[in-house]
């Protein structure tokens, strides 16, 4: 242990605040992605049966949707923590703290993973969606049984590239209040100077992306048969 | 007669976009009897993939309406357009199986909007794989299998609602000739052992040529020519019809061998280059030897075929005959009576007959 106390002289000391920042990333990571995963799939599978050549074709509806994912998906994350303040202050009580930080997480979240989805989807072979109309499935059982499953390794795919990123994103959220380990990092390492706080807080953060990705990875291989 | 089972009036198709307006499909009119197989044939972009698809309503006609199974499709609801689709089976170029999921489970898929138990859908999967020759493949995915086994897959499936119809839409297209003539013995197979309608939309004719009843040649949205196999084999009346029907017998590219020989470049002043056709009974005849005995006029073949359609025999010759140049009139119109369509050839043109 004198090894490590000596090469992490600062970590050493404040073990039980990197496990609870460690938790809180955990926390605020897994609720807006759980959140923002329901809602981002659902927009993302309207994107593409309101889309022109989709089994419900809604020039409008896609056209005020598509539009949305746009302008939220250029909103830059810090901007958008300030610019939905008020609401974050209205649905949770308090702008501040790792729930409140899941709001901007969930609406900075959504437009990302609902295009991804929406890439992920159009894949799909139009020829197997025909088939299935021709065999006269409801527009239900085509999103559930063949837009959903037949996409599933695609969805898997994007769905870790979100992850990944909403990781990022508690970061960049803990770094204005949210707690978590990018409040860990610039607060407590990076303002006051002790490097080995920072690196503690990346190589945490690069264990769960590796995780997700490896689990990720698993599950679209079991998944794909083609 | 007994009524369609599918009676399209006036379908017409238009797509329709900012730019530009496309008749895929004008005011065509097709009726298909209970039991026949029908080919529609065209080159690509002709309208007959799209007119197929209003056999189904996957494609909705701008105009005209369509009698399917004795239901009129444009009136029918959403749920009843799905029930009605079910007894109107579909096989595609591509397949279009799922590929996320076993063999097994693509020909279960369609069963999952009928009235059976478990049980039974098992052993209709069961029965429906061996029909189509893959009793062994049932937890194989898509991905392991060749082109001619997906095609027995999606027939499998297509039959899985037990339909009355079977669409198929260039369902050879894409599979190499030994694999294409198994596909379509099975069709055959499905039409006469089944009872079940097919309807066969292709760009070769010598798919239509191997199990069709009645055949539609069709052209830029219009049908050109139709009906039985035979009448349209043996005197085909316009020119995309002749073409199809020489791709098919391979006459086209025997006729410009023939005109690289030396006894066709070098025409003698006293003979002709002719093609000589003919259905069924004629080729009983001993033309060859009667041309000789009545005219004089001896006959040199050049090239020869003859097939065999719906058990009729259809025989194509290439010719030189030589002779007396003025019994020629003679000896055609004596031909022609025996049934046999003479055409004189250009030995240095490259039109075909």
């Amino acid at each position: 242990m004198s090894f490590i106390n000596q090469l992490m002289p600062n970590v050493s000391l404040i073990w039980p605040q990197v496990w609870q920042a460690t938790l809180e990333t955990l926390y605020m990571t897994v609720v807006s992605a759980i959140i923002a995963g329901f809602l981002g799939l659902i927009v993302g599978i309207c994107l593409v049966v309101f889309d022109e050549s989709g089994i419900v074709p809604h020039p409008a509806t896609y056209s005020i949707l598509d539009k949305l994912v746009n302008i939220f998906r250029s909103i830059p994350f810090v901007i958008l923590l300030a610019v939905i303040y008020p609401v974050t202050k209205a649905l949770v009580g308090t702008g501040i703290g790792n729930t409140a930080a899941i709001v901007p997480l969930v609406v900075g979240t959504i437009p990302f993973y609902a295009r991804q989805v929406q890439n992920a989807l159009v894949q799909v072979d139009r020829g197997i969606i025909e088939a299935a109309q021709a065999m006269g499935a409801s527009n239900w059982d085509i999103i559930l049984r063949v837009y959903l499953r037949e996409g599933l390794p695609d969805l898997i795919r994007v769905s870790v590239l979100t992850l990944i990123s909403l990781i990022g994103l508690t970061a960049m959220a803990g770094a204005v209040g949210a707690g978590g380990l990018g409040n860990l990092a610039i607060s407590l390492g990076y303002q006051r100077f002790q490097n080995d706080v920072v690196w503690v807080a990346m190589i945490i953060i690069l264990i769960m992306v590796f995780i997700v990705q490896a689990v990720g990875d698993w599950l679209t291989r079991l998944t794909t048969h083609n | 007669m007994s009524e369609p089972i599918i009676d399209l009036e006036h379908i017409t198709v238009t797509f329709r976009d900012k730019k530009s307006t496309v008749h895929a499909v004008k005011d065509v009119s097709l009726q298909v009897e209970r039991g026949d197989v029908y080919g529609i044939v065209g080159y690509s972009g002709a309208g007959k993939s799209t007119l197929v698809r209003t056999m189904n309503y996957l494609q909705l006609p701008t105009s005209g309406t369509a009698v399917v199974n004795g239901q009129t499709l444009g009136k029918l609801n959403t749920s009843q357009l799905r029930q009605a689709r079910r007894k109107i089976g579909m096989i595609f170029q591509h397949f279009n199986l799922m590929n996320s999921r076993t063999i097994a489970d693509n020909i279960d898929y369609p069963l999952r909007y009928s009235q059976l138990t478990r049980p039974q859908r098992e052993k209709k999967v069961k029965d429906l794989l061996h029909l189509v020759g893959l009793d062994d493949k049932a937890d194989a995915y898509p991905a392991q299998l060749s082109g001619g086994q997906k095609q027995r897959v999606g027939i499998a499936r297509a039959l899985a609602n037990d339909p009355k119809i079977l669409l198929c839409d260039e369902a050879t297209s894409a599979l190499d000739p030994k694999t294409t003539g198994e596909i379509l013995d099975l069709l055959k197979q499905v039409n006469q052992d089944l009872g079940i309608t097919i309807v066969l939309i292709t760009h070769e004719m010598a798919a239509v040529k191997a199990i069709c009843h009645h055949v539609a040649v069709m052209e830029e949205g219009e049908i050109v020519e139709r009906g039985p196999l035979l009448d349209i084999f043996s005197k085909p009346q316009k020119q995309l019809t002749k073409d199809f029907i020489n791709t098919a017998a391979q006459l086209d590219t025997a006729l410009a061998e023939v005109r690289r020989q030396p006894a066709v470049i070098n025409l003698a002043a006293n003979a002709q280059l002719l093609h000589l056709s003919y259905v069924g009974a004629s080729t009983d005849q001993p033309l060859i030897a009667d041309l000789y005995q009545q005219f004089g006029i001896t006959a040199n073949i050049l090239y020869g075929n003859v097939e065999f359609l719906q058990d009729t025999p259809v025989g194509n010759l290439i010719v030189i005959l030589s002779g007396d140049i003025s019994k020629f009139p003679a000896a055609f119109a004596q031909l022609r009576q025996e049934g046999v369509t003479v055409t004189v050839l250009d030995p240095k043109g490259d039109a075909v007959a």
